[in-house]
């Protein structure tokens, strides 16, 4: 694999030909690595769980030590399933929005979602911090709500008579985004626990995936479960999208509903990944751009393996983020901007054609 | 021959004025025609316009006997297909990939190439000699490859007639002849041609009917003979033509320009 990985590089630098890997393979190969990290994330801990009492657990119904079962199901595997959900969310809405703007530096908050987020979830913690709903905390739901409340603000300041300019969503998006995260320190200084405030909008913007509730977790699960077919669909549209706009009207694509449709299972998964994990950076950005690497730029192909990808490098960071300083933790986005942001500048300065991947 | 495609005074304005004005013409089943005038005079709204992408602000254009505006999306599709000026295509797309693209109209919602589409997509590529190209990455082929791309793009969605938008631009002599052969080819195989032709010395012995429309002059139709004249070409284009572009002295060869 690494191998066939290092040739297909090096043909793609020689600009020959464009290798591309089959997909069963690479598939099969990333389901195998998302069990091997799920199996690694549940053993290792700041209390450990050997695999051999979990293997005894399952294939021999010998149980658990209570605290090792309690550990076990309310606290490990809630955050691991969580983990890999919020890594292929974010990977996802990276993959449909790179494809809508044409633009490999595209990801999941550039059109806002980031600093709507931020605000909804700084109101949360002020006015509202004690409530929750489904196990979800006010101020993730105010997180979601206020991410798609700003795209859809967003979205309708970019279209103007019919249409939507790709330049304009994005420089909208990046200033109502820049104005709703500072206007998110106002709302913290009316906040008379200010300290306290304070420290969980901290935690929460520097990504912490912590540990949900089950029903968190089916909740989030079922929307994941509506948007996956959805982004099927949208991916073949996507393919076509890239001969521009006016192409793909020609070839009879709905040019300005499929962007819609775009836009909204796109944030969907976005603030799905930020009710779960707050503002987790660059997995959107990067995960997307290596599956193109490696599969080529057919989104159809891309989904299944941005998905994967995107689960098990998430869950390895979250557990890298809980064993390495424990048993105090570091917030995975912090992690992530750690080890994601050299990784990104180096792909930036290795794929130096215009096009992007 | 009944005509295939007619358009009935139509105008065409943007915000910043009129582009069109009243153009009246009509391309016969199985014809070959050029489209010239002067840069700036509306070739490319006029192609445009022809598969359906604008809408005229008054006449109107049918396909067949049928209003073409009247007619779905992809019911024009599967008759017209516009190869642009200009493909911009981001991320590392392979060749075939993008041909593949062409079927677009003829796939439903979640299902994926049947047989068909396979074979439209290969006869697109050889006809235009493409195959060889297909695991290349578009971003990375030299101009005249991409312009062939363009064409099998544009012949996957299999339509009857193509509009070529000056298909032969930017390309040196040689890949201009090849070019011109190309649209000889796919005329031959039955497709309709209509193209926006910069290099006037390319048309006689190709086209056989020429379209001329400049904001200075009222629109013309005919033979290459009856438009290529210079005194005509001059008032088109407010310059006098150079010598080999006209046809005063008989039919001039493409190949004779290229020596």
């Amino acid at each position: 694999m690494e191998a066939e990985i290092v040739q297909f590089v090096a043909g793609e630098e020689s600009g020959s030909s464009s290798a591309r890997l089959p997909l069963g393979p690479v598939v099969a190969v990333l389901a195998a690595v998302l069990v091997i990290a799920i199996v690694l994330a549940i053993t290792c801990g700041a209390v450990r769980i050997p695999l051999e009492s979990i293997e005894a657990c399952f294939l021999h119904s010998r149980p658990l030590a209570p605290d090792q079962q309690t550990i076990l199901l309310d606290v490990r595997l809630p955050r691991i399933v969580a983990a890999a959900m919020v890594g292929a969310s974010l990977s996802l809405a990276g993959l449909l929005f790179q494809g809508l703007f044409r633009n490999p530096l595209a990801d999941p908050y550039v059109i806002g979602s980031s600093g709507g987020a931020v605000l909804g979830a700084s109101v949360g913690m002020v006015l509202l911090p004690q409530v929750s709903w489904m196990g979800f905390s006010a101020i993730a739901l105010l997180a979601f709500a206020g991410s798609v409340a700003t795209i859809a603000i967003v979205y309708s300041l970019a279209r103007v008579g019919g249409t939507t300019q790709v330049v304009t969503l994005l420089l909208a998006g990046f200033a109502v985004s820049t104005m709703l995260s500072y206007s998110s320190y106002f709302v913290e200084i009316l906040d008379r626990d200010y300290g306290m405030g304070l420290r969980v909008l901290a935690s929460w913007l520097h990504g912490s995936i912590g540990v949900p509730r089950w029903t968190q977790v089916g909740v989030v699960g079922l929307l994941l479960l509506i948007a996956l077919p959805a982004s099927a669909v949208l991916a073949r549209r996507l393919n076509t999208l890239a001969l521009g706009d006016e192409y793909a009207q020609q070839l009879g694509v709905k040019v300005e509903s499929v962007r819609i449709a775009i836009i909204i299972v796109g944030s969907l998964f976005a603030a799905v990944a930020v009710s779960l994990g707050g503002l987790i950076g660059f997995v959107g950005l990067i995960v997307p751009h290596l599956a193109r690497l490696v599969m080529g730029p057919d989104h159809l192909r891309l989904l299944p393996v941005t998905a994967l990808t995107g689960a098990a490098f998430l869950v390895l960071t979250d557990t890298l983020a809980r064993t390495v300083m424990a048993p105090s933790e570091l917030p995975v986005g912090i992690l992530m901007a750690l080890i994601g942001g050299p990784f990104f500048l180096y792909l930036l300065r290795r794929t130096k054609r215009g096009y992007g991947a | 021959m009944s005509a295939f495609l007619t358009f009935e005074d139509v105008s065409f304005s943007f915000a910043q004025g009129k582009v069109l004005d009243r153009a009246s013409f009509s391309l016969a089943q199985g014809s070959c025609t050029a489209l010239i005038g002067p840069n700036g005079g509306g070739k490319t709204t006029l192609l445009r316009i022809a598969a359906g992408l604008l809408t005229p602000t008054s006449g109107r254009v049918l396909l067949g006997n049928q209003p073409l505006l009247s007619l779905r999306r992809l019911e024009i599709a599967h008759e017209v297909a516009l190869v642009p000026q200009q493909l911009e295509v981001p991320f590392s797309f392979t060749v075939e990939q993008i041909v593949e693209q062409g079927r677009t109209p003829y796939l439903s919602l979640f299902g994926g190439l049947k047989a068909q589409d396979r074979r439209a997509i290969e006869r697109a590529m050889e006809l235009t000699d493409v195959t060889s190209l297909r695991h290349r990455v578009y971003n990375e082929l030299s101009g005249g490859e991409r312009q062939r791309v363009k064409i099998a793009l544009g012949l996957a969605q299999e339509p009857r007639l193509l509009l070529l938008d000056e298909p032969t631009q930017n390309l040196d002599f040689g890949r201009q002849m090849d070019l011109i052969n190309l649209i000889r080819s796919l005329h031959s195989e039955g497709i309709y041609i209509f193209a926006a032709m910069h290099d006037l010395t390319l048309i006689p012995g190709t086209f056989s009917s020429v379209v001329l429309i400049s904001p200075f002059e009222r629109l013309r139709q005919g033979s290459p003979e009856e438009i290529l004249k210079s005194d005509l070409l001059e008032r088109a284009f407010r310059c006098p033509p150079p010598r080999s572009s006209t046809l005063q002295h008989g039919v001039s060869t493409p190949s004779e320009f290229a020596l």
